[in-house]
């Protein structure tokens, strides 16, 4: 739906990260080369970057029951 | 007792030491006091007064207290220990606000504090997004708290690992060994194997040495020697947090030691 706040296994804050993430895959990027840019070492953080994908705004769109 | 700073990186608020001369009891107490004992601010109590957008106010708030904020330990108290008794006065709590209106992206910079001091870490960790007429309003009340009672007021992650110490034997295949090892933890020079003490250090995965090279390469650990390795997640630098650890454990072994003194 939308990043988590901090990564699920370690607690690491992530989610300011994850908009230059998006944009360096946008034009092409590498991905490990993004993750180790962005200081994500631990698998479980880049776990929750290379698992994610923004729904939000598609969701948004529907109302909440 | 001897503490040797192995590195310290302010970018990315980690450090590493070696601890001489203690034991795993006591690596261990100062591990534990680092990760549930030392007090952060953190996001605990949330008031919606307009939440149009695609989240529940549980998931925002949830979000909310999961966002790190910059700690200023001197002004405030714990509000158990607080002479308000935990109502919530200015010296245990800090109140701050966010009010948005869609098409918008909210961040957490847009929390607006009263106290300089005391802001998010990350101002660009997105809260929610909100579409054309969607809008947020809430008030937040940040306090004092332990990594024991909620994990988003841990202050970082500490752990450490015994000294390795490492013995190589008559080697046959040094090529393969530093090989199967992370780069730069053995160096082969004219057919025979050399361990990079400090590459080693930073490294875990060092064991398959052994298993390579047939029992030739023996790793063995120093049970009075320590690598403590700290990873702050912004609140606190990295050396508050192990001294916080410290004097809190202090504190508890005052108390101990007076009650046992009553008795
Ligand atoms: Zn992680
Ligand atoms: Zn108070």
């Amino acid at each position: 739906m939308i990043i988590p706040i901090r990564c699920f296994s370690c607690g690491k804050p992530i989610a300011h990260l994850w908009e230059q993430y998006k944009e360096g895959v946008a034009k092409g990027g590498n991905r490990k080369e993004l993750l180790d840019k962005l200081g994500l070492e631990r698998y479980c953080c880049r776990a929750v970057f290379l698992g994610h994908i923004d729904l939000i705004e598609t969701a948004a769109q529907f109302k909440k029951v | 007792m001897e503490i040797q700073l192995l590195s310290s990186d302010k970018k990315k608020n980690k450090m590493s030491f070696i601890l001489k001369g203690a034991d795993p009891a006591f690596a261990n107490a100062i591990r534990r006091c680092a990760i549930e004992e030392v007090q952060t601010m953190a996001i605990d109590d949330v008031e919606f007064r307009k939440n149009s957008s695609a989240f529940y106010d549980e998931m925002i708030a949830h979000r909310l207290g999961l966002v790190t904020l910059t700690t200023d330990l001197k002004t405030y108290n714990l509000p158990e220990n607080c002479k308000c008794n935990g109502e919530g006065c200015a010296r245990c709590s800090l109140k701050m606000t966010l009010k948005s209106s869609g098409p918008w992206q909210v961040y957490a910079s847009e929390l607006k504090s009263k106290d300089p001091k005391v802001k998010p870490v990350f101002g660009d960790t997105p809260i929610v997004k909100l579409l054309k007429g969607q809008k947020l309003e809430l008030e937040v009340t940040a306090v004092l708290g332990k990594g024991k009672s909620h994990m988003k007021w841990s202050p970082g992650l500490v752990y450490y690992k015994y000294m390795p110490e490492v013995k190589i034997g008559e080697v046959k295949n040094a090529e393969e060994i530093a090989k199967a090892c992370p780069p730069g933890v053995f160096e082969v020079k004219e057919g025979k194997l050399f361990v990079n003490k400090d590459e080693l250090l930073k490294h875990d995965l060092a064991g398959m040495a052994e298993k390579v090279s047939g029992g030739a390469v023996t790793i063995e650990e120093n049970p009075e020697e320590f690598v403590f390795c700290v990873e702050s997640w912004g609140q606190l630098d990295c050396k508050e947090i192990i001294e916080q650890a410290a004097q809190e454990f202090e504190s508890q072994l005052e108390e101990f030691g007076k009650l046992i003194k009553e008795k």
